[in-house]
Formats: structure tokens, C-alpha cells, sequence
């Protein structure tokens, strides 16, 4: 194998070089292929993203595929020294890093889940492109595999770090089921209306909204298929629903612990969980003290949110020693890919030839007893594969080495095999 | 031929029983059905129960309450009164779970006085214990996983109060999912144990006669028992719910515990 990774990302690039070399998704397919037609570059693969550009190609060892891949780069961005924000990898190391990377144990917020759709849809073009057809193919479908095993495995991808959906994570919590509860929306605002649009796609099945004007209630009702409810009638509306997210511009509390304890009496204890997004705050926080009432703020989301990175980075962990695995895995099949039918036709050609011999010369031996026999067929066994040994430990020496293909393509011709 | 006190408590206790049936379903079910046909069949029950209390007042010639066995026929029917008056002021069902109940085992406790010669059979004798002994058991495992959950739910309740999630709140269910499993487990061990309860009964009083009442583990057990029916009843009535009804299902298995193990080989009475 001839694999070289070159590429940036927001670990070793700031964003000005960044966004100099990003190019469109829709190119990555174009460019590939136009990569492959450069000297020495079998195959190749292009990732963009908004926080890395990464080119993995399949080179003839007889050229530096990094030199052909900065030339191509050279042709395309303005940036003239881009040399110190790219790292390189060679084979072994760039598996390990391609599988990180669609692992998403290399992004920014670890555990995010774009990272493997857009390999994905790099890898698509690229083949569509023709730009991948080998080895290169069956890495990063490997790479892709990888990936999706981690997030089944681990519970890297279940934790989630935005705050507008961390609303929805902690209903999941609270009410286990959330098909079939329903949530009021107090004033407007665009996160309390994304965390209502999250919840409804969870499967919450009725949104209220109120607002002090109501007309603006009734004109928000309607991109939520939900309710406009008058805004005194507020508190009656507050006995029916399960979760209340509020974010209004009031300078007071709108709901004081004393009419949160009569609206939990009212609903026999139905738990309600109330989400106060509104600076200044909308809802007492002494109401959290309430039994079977859950108050977060936009602080207490905040938190949520970096425990969840937290937790995230345990299970990232884990992560890594799985993606570790696979490349072992990877390295071996490739190996044994590259050298293992080259041993196998060497060790039967060399045996036919012995087989041939021992016939040719056979008769001049007369009548032998069983025990002579067995001696020469011991000895040339025995000539036979010390012959053969040393090529075959330094082929399996070389394997996944840049120049294993150049010696197996030596010891082919120096033996005589076919294909 | 004269029909006897004891034999008009039969009567009221077959009535009653399906209220217990009803009660029973309720609590599993979660909804209410065929109750004005339980509640007029309460009120016939009550009926043969007042016929009974009558004719062993003009028997003994004064109120039967001189043994334990009349003062729980009394009371059970004191009670089935209480009810029978409020759901027709009040209209208030939900009584019904609690209610139903109690007066059934009350009503049984009382129709356990007179002693009867022995069983009738041999092979219902080989059966009947085990099977007192496999419903308590079932009845307990599910009581257990009902402390379980409720445990659960104090520990998550708590991660989610403070808003600062560490690892259980990762690893423990829901707090909605955590109280349905606790209210199921709940329901069904309850159903379970009051069936242990009426065999257990029935067994000690055809084997002892009346004495078993007095047996301070079997008072235990009635008690553990009303801690239960409490719990259901606080569930359904009032809505307890959340991280008072864990405490109360940790307390209840606590003294479930308790009875088990004072009651586990033999009772105090049939060492006698």
C-alpha cells in the first residue's frame, strides 16, 4: 500500500487558511478526479468540511504524492506558504486518522454526527467520480463501518451538546415517553421555538402558545400547527401541559412559587417541567424546591450541556480503543491482500518444480523402501522452503509498507509467477 | 333448617368479594369499570352483613364486640356504611379502591370465628399452603422491584434537581418510566399479597381454629398490608406520586421484610 493523508484542520489551521482552501462539497468529486490524472496518483479521495480539508490518495510509490497533491493545491488557492498547517500521514497512520476523523473523535464538539455523512458524501463522489476503484475504496468503506460501530458501541453520539435540544433530553428524562404530552410556549424567541420544533419532533403531539399580543400567539400557532391561548389565560393552560418554555421580555417572574404549588395541587402531581430561557428570568427558581417541578434556566441548560461533553469525552475513550481495533484489523486484511497470493503461488510454484524433478528422475533410482522414499521426499521439501523463507518473512515484513508492492512485484518476476 | 349468622357473613362475604375483584382490577387496570354493578352489589353484601349482626345480637343479647372475629365483622360493616353513604352524597369513587378491600378481609376475619372441624379433603389441604406461600412470594418479588424503582427514582429525581448530571443520571432510567414500573409492580404485588393474605387466613383458621387472629406476625402482615393498600389508594385519590410514593414503597417493603421474616417457617401458633 502507497496511502498518504494530507490535510488541515481546525487543530492546526486558523479559520483564515481554513476557509482559503475549503472548497465546495458538490467540487469534491471533480477534484478527485482530477487529482487521479496527475503522475503517480492511482486514486483519491477529497473531504471538505467547515473545519477541515483532507486529501487521501493512493500513490505509485516512484512519486511523492505529497508533492503532486501541494502542486495540485498550488493551482487552486491563492495561499502561497500553506506547508506549516498541513500534517501528513503514511499509510498505517493516515487508516488510524481517516477512521478518527469518521469516528468524529477528531472534531471540534466531539461526538458530532455531520462528520460521518460528509465522508460519506466524499466517498460517493469520488467513486462516482472514478477516482476511487481499489484499496483506497475499501479503507474508507471501512472507515465509514468504523464509525457507525462506534456510535452503536459507545454513547458518543446520544448525548446531546446543544443547548436548544438539551430541553428535549431533559423532558426524555423526566417523562420517559414524551408522545402524547403537550407544551405551552410563553413569548417568542428563536431558541425557545427551535427547543418547541426539537419536542415536536420527538413526539410531542400539542403545542399552546401565548404572548402578550395575542395576534403575534396567533401567527406563531400557526407554524406550529399548535393552539394561541390569551395570555391571562395563562395559568389554566398551566394545569394541562407537561413542559412550558418561557422567554418573555417581563422584568418580574410571571410565575411565583406560590401559583406554582396551587398548579402541581391542581394536577394531582403531574410531574412539569419548566423551561425559563428569558433573561431576566420569567420563573422563580425557588420553585425547583417543589415536588415533582423541574425548573431549568438557561444557566442549568448551559451546564447540562457541558456535563454531556464531559460524559461524552469518557465514552470517547472507549471510542478510541475501537477505532484502534479496526485499524489493527484493517492493517492485517490489507496486508495479508497485498502479499499473501504472492506467497501462496511462490510456495506452489516451487513445489511443482520439485514434484517435476522428483518424477524426471525417479527411475534411475530402482526399487526404494518406503522408508527411502519418505527421505526424498523430505529433503526436497526441506530445500524447497528454505529457498522459499526468506523472500516470504520479507514480504510479510513489508506488507502495508509504502514499498511492499515494488518487492512483491520483484520477487514475481524473480521466481517466475504468473500474474 | 335455620340459616346462622355465620351463614348470612357467607352471603355478605360473596358480595364483597366482588368488590375485591373490583378493587383488584382497578388497581391494575387503572380504570374503573362495572362500578355501579360492584357498588349494588356492595350494597346487598351490607345487607347480609346487617341481617348477620342482627341475628347475633338477639343470639348473645347484646352488640357483638366481645371477640376480635365480631369487632372486625363490625367494623367492616361500619365501614361498608360509611361508604355506602358517602358515594351516595358524594359521588366519590375513588374511595372504592381502599374501601372495597379492607371490608372484604374485615368481613373474612369475621366469618373466621366459628371453628370448623377440619378439611374437607386431603388433596385441598396438599395444595392450599403452597399455594399461600407462592402468591406471597411472587407478591413480594413484585413488591420488591416496586422499592427498586423507587430508589431509582430518588437517586434520578435527585440528579435532575440539582441540575448537575453525573453518572446515574447517564445510567438510571427515566423518572416517568422508573414510576410506571414502580406503580405496576406495585398494583400487581398488592393483588398478589392480598390473595396470600385470604389463603394464608383461611388455612390458619381451618388448621387453628380462631386463635390465629391474635398471632402478632400475622397482625404484622394485615399491617404491611394496610401500608400497601395505603400507598394505592394515595396513588389513585390523591395523586401521590414522584419521591414521596418511593419513600413510601421503600417503608412498605421495609415492613414487607419484616413480615417475611417473622413469618418465614412456621407461626407462633403452630408451634403450639
Amino acid at each position: 500500500m502507497n496511502v498518504l493523508l494530507l490535510g488541515l484542520s481546525h487543530k492546526t489551521a486558523p479559520v483564515e487558511v481554513r476557509e482559503q482552501l475549503a472548497f465546495d462539497e458538490s467540487s469534491s468529486g471533480s477534484l478527485a478526479s482530477a487529482l487521479t490524472e496527475r503522475p503517480g496518483i492511482s486514486e483519491a479521495m477529497v473531504l471538505s468540511t467547515c473545519n477541515r480539508v483532507e486529501f487521501l490518495v493512493q500513490s505509485n510509490s516512484d512519486y511523492d504524492a505529497a508533492d503532486a497533491v501541494q502542486a495540485f493545491l498550488n493551482g487552486k488557492s491563492t495561499i502561497t506558504e500553506t506547508t506549516p498547517f498541513f500534517y501528513r500521514y503514511l499509510n498505517r497512520d493516515a487508516v488510524s486518522h481517516l477512521f478518527r476523523v469518521a469516528s468524529s473523535l477528531d472534531s471540534m464538539v466531539i461526538g458530532e454526527p455531520q462528520i460521518l455523512g460528509q465522508i460519506k458524501s466524499a466517498y460517493i463522489a469520488a467513486k462516482e467520480a472514478g477516482a476511487i476503484k481499489g484499496q483506497l475504496g475499501v479503507i474508507v468503506s471501512n472507515a465509514l463501518r468504523t464509525a457507525r460501530k462506534v456510535r452503536n458501541e459507545t454513547g458518543i453520539g446520544q448525548l446531546t451538546v446543544s443547548t436548544s435540544y438539551i430541553a428535549v433530553e431533559l423532558a426524555r428524562k423526566i417523562f420517559g415517553d414524551l408522545r402524547g404530552l403537550s407544551v405551552l410556549l410563553v413569548g417568542a424567541g428563536k431558541m425557545s421555538e427551535l427547543s418547541a420544533k426539537h419536542l415536536q419532533q420527538s413526539g410531542v403531539s400539542h403545542v399552546y402558545i401565548t404572548n402578550r399580543t395575542y395576534e403575534r400567539a396567533i401567527e406563531m400557532a400557526k407554524s406550529f400547527e399548535g393552539k394561541a391561548v390569551p395570555f391571562d389565560q395563562f395559568l389554566r393552560v398551566l394545569q394541562q401541559v407537561d413542559i412550558v418554555i418561557s422567554s418573555t421580555g417581563s422584568s418580574e417572574f410571571i410565575l411565583t412559587k406560590e401559583t406554582a404549588s396551587g398548579v402541581i395541587t391542581a394536577r394531582r402531581n403531574r410531574p412539569l417541567f419548566l423551561v425559563d430561557i428569558a433573561v431576566p428570568r420569567d420563573i422563580d427558581p425557588e420553585i425547583n424546591t417543589i415536588d415533582n417541578i423541574f425548573v431549568y434556566d438557561i444557566d442549568d441548560l448551559q451546564q447540562v450541556a457541558d456535563a454531556n461533553l464531559h460524559e461524552r469525552r469518557r465514552h470517547a475513550e472507549l471510542a478510541e480503543s475501537i477505532v484502534q481495533e479496526e485499524v489493527a484489523k484493517m492493517m492485517h486484511r490489507i496486508e495479508t491482500d497485498e502479499v499473501a497470493p504472492t506467497i501462496v503461488s511462490m510456495q506452489s510454484a516451487l513445489d511443482d518444480i520439485r514434484r517435476h524433478e522428483i518424477t524426471r528422475h525417479r527411475s534411475k533410482l530402482g526399487e526404494l523402501t518406503p522408508e527411502q522414499e519418505q527421505t526424498i521426499e523430505a529433503i526436497t521439501r526441506g530445500i524447497v522452503n528454505k529457498i522459499a523463507h526468506p523472500p516470504i518473512v520479507e514480504m510479510k515484513k513489508m506488507a502495508g509498507n509504502s514499498d511492499s508492492l515494488h518487492f512483491v512485484e520483484f520477487v514475481k518476476r524473480a521466481f517466475n509467477l504468473k500474474k | 333448617m335455620e340459616i346462622s349468622s355465620t351463614s348470612w357473613l357467607h352471603v355478605a362475604l360473596l358480595f364483597y368479594s366482588l368488590g375485591l375483584w373490583h378493587a383488584l382490577a382497578t388497581v391494575i387496570q387503572r380504570k374503573q369499570q362495572m362500578f355501579k354493578t360492584v357498588v349494588l352489589s356492595f350494597f346487598l353484601g351490607a345487607a347480609a352483613h346487617l341481617v348477620s349482626i342482627v341475628d347475633q345480637t338477639i343470639t348473645v343479647g347484646k352488640i357483638p364486640v366481645s371477640t376480635l372475629h365480631q369487632m372486625a365483622s363490625l367494623i367492616g360493616f361500619l365501614i361498608t356504611c360509611f361508604f355506602l353513604l358517602f358515594y351516595w352524597r358524594y359521588k366519590y369513587e375513588s374511595l372504592a379502591v381502599f374501601v372495597f378491600p379492607t371490608v372484604f378481609l374485615l368481613t373474612l376475619v369475621g366469618s373466621l370465628a366459628a371453628p370448623v372441624t377440619a378439611w374437607k379433603g386431603h388433596s385441598l389441604m396438599s395444595w392450599w399452603l403452597p399455594l399461600h406461600v407462592v402468591l406471597f412470594l411472587l407478591g413480594f418479588a413484585a413488591l420488591f422491584l416496586t422499592s427498586c424503582s423507587g430508589m431509582m427514582y430518588i437517586i434520578q429525581e435527585n440528579e435532575l434537581k440539582s441540575k448537575r448530571p453525573r453518572t446515574f443520571y447517564y445510567r438510571l432510567p427515566p423518572l416517568g418510566t422508573l414510576d410506571d414500573i414502580s406503580y405496576y409492580s406495585l398494583a400487581v404485588g398488592f393483588a398478589l399479597c392480598t390473595l396470600a393474605l385470604i389463603t394464608g387466613s383461611v388455612w390458619a383458621f381451618v388448621e387453628w381454629g380462631a386463635n390465629w387472629v391474635v398471632d402478632p406476625t400475622i397482625a404484622l402482615s394485615f399491617l404491611t398490608w394496610l401500608i400497601y393498600l395505603g400507598m394505592i389508594f394515595g396513588r389513585l385519590a390523591i395523586g401521590w406520586r414522584g419521591r414521596k410514593a418511593a419513600y413510601l414503597s421503600i417503608l412498605g417493603f421495609c415492613s414487607a421484610a419484616l413480615t417475611w421474616i417473622t413469618n418465614s417457617g412456621v407461626h407462633s401458633f403452630m408451634q403450639r
